[in-house]
């Protein structure tokens, strides 16, 4: 049975989202902390933040390999990937800078990461 | 026999919000995304548990609940049939039971309802299906 009609699926979609609770749940914490909108965060978030990181590359790739066809032909998916990469780069590239423009930078593109990623299951076509 | 739950879906599903949700086409996606957002703010601030962000903790968990009332609002009566959004009722009370619990206990609470909000997740994604 291939992989998208199996129960396995929706199983992975959830560590996908396990992952992202992880993830973008402590960059946007660290984001907010250099803005000044959360005074208190503790020092080190890099290890859930990485480890939520990892779980998403390698769940979303395994659904990215299960059905292919599906996700390059979804506009929602092409928005994705496309402002997955500019956040990505921002993240390794600017975030350490620990400038209030690369956490605005960070907060606005992981927010519309996961909207254009939300939307992949209302533009399939 | 008289279903409250029953005759509350069904009265939701007769409302005019109900149906000005489920025309939208961007209603439900929208509120969806922000249901997945606040997953990220919630969990987030959770998992790295300092007492310090409680403030923040409780208005993820508020955006929560109140873009999932809107999304159970958008299509009551299927959810209220589908087995594995009465699976994630089920784990949310128990969640809501744990944290009621005495301090005393607060030891093993976390991982406990840590395992629970993974079985949340899991369960949420299966509506989808079923």
């Amino acid at each position: 049975m291939p992989l998208e009609n199996s129960w396995l699926f929706p199983v992975i979609e959830s560590i996908h989202v396990i992952g992202l609770a992880a993830f973008v749940g402590t960059v946007v914490l660290g984001d907010l902390r250099t803005l000044g909108l959360v005074r208190a965060a503790p020092p080190s978030l890099t290890r859930w933040t990485h480890s939520g990181l990892a779980i998403m590359l390698v769940t979303g790739a395994i659904m990215f390999f299960a059905d292919t066809a599906r996700y390059l032909h979804n506009p929602a998916f092409q928005v994705k990937i496309a402002l997955l990469v500019a956040a990505l780069i921002v993240h390794f590239a600017l975030r350490r800078s620990g400038t209030r423009l690369a956490a605005l930078l960070s907060l606005t593109l992981w927010t519309t990461v996961v909207l254009a990623a939300r939307a992949i299951a209302d533009f399939d076509v | 026999m008289f279903n409250p739950l029953l005759e509350l879906s069904r009265w939701l599903q007769d409302t005019p919000l109900r149906l000005e949700l489920s025309q939208s086409t961007w209603a439900v996606p929208i509120i969806g995304a922000m249901h997945v957002l606040a997953i990220a703010w919630f969990g987030g601030s959770v998992l790295v548990n300092d007492p310090r962000l409680r403030r923040f903790r409780w208005i993820g968990l508020s955006i929560l609940l109140l873009t999932g009332a809107l999304l159970f609002w958008s299509q009551p009566v299927r959810l209220y049939y589908s087995q594995f959004f009465r699976l994630k009722m089920l784990l949310m009370v128990l969640i809501g039971a744990s944290a009621l619990l005495p301090a005393r206990h607060a030891r093993w609470a976390m991982p406990f309802s840590l395992a629970l909000w993974v079985g949340v997740i899991l369960a949420s994604r299966g509506i989808a299906y079923r």
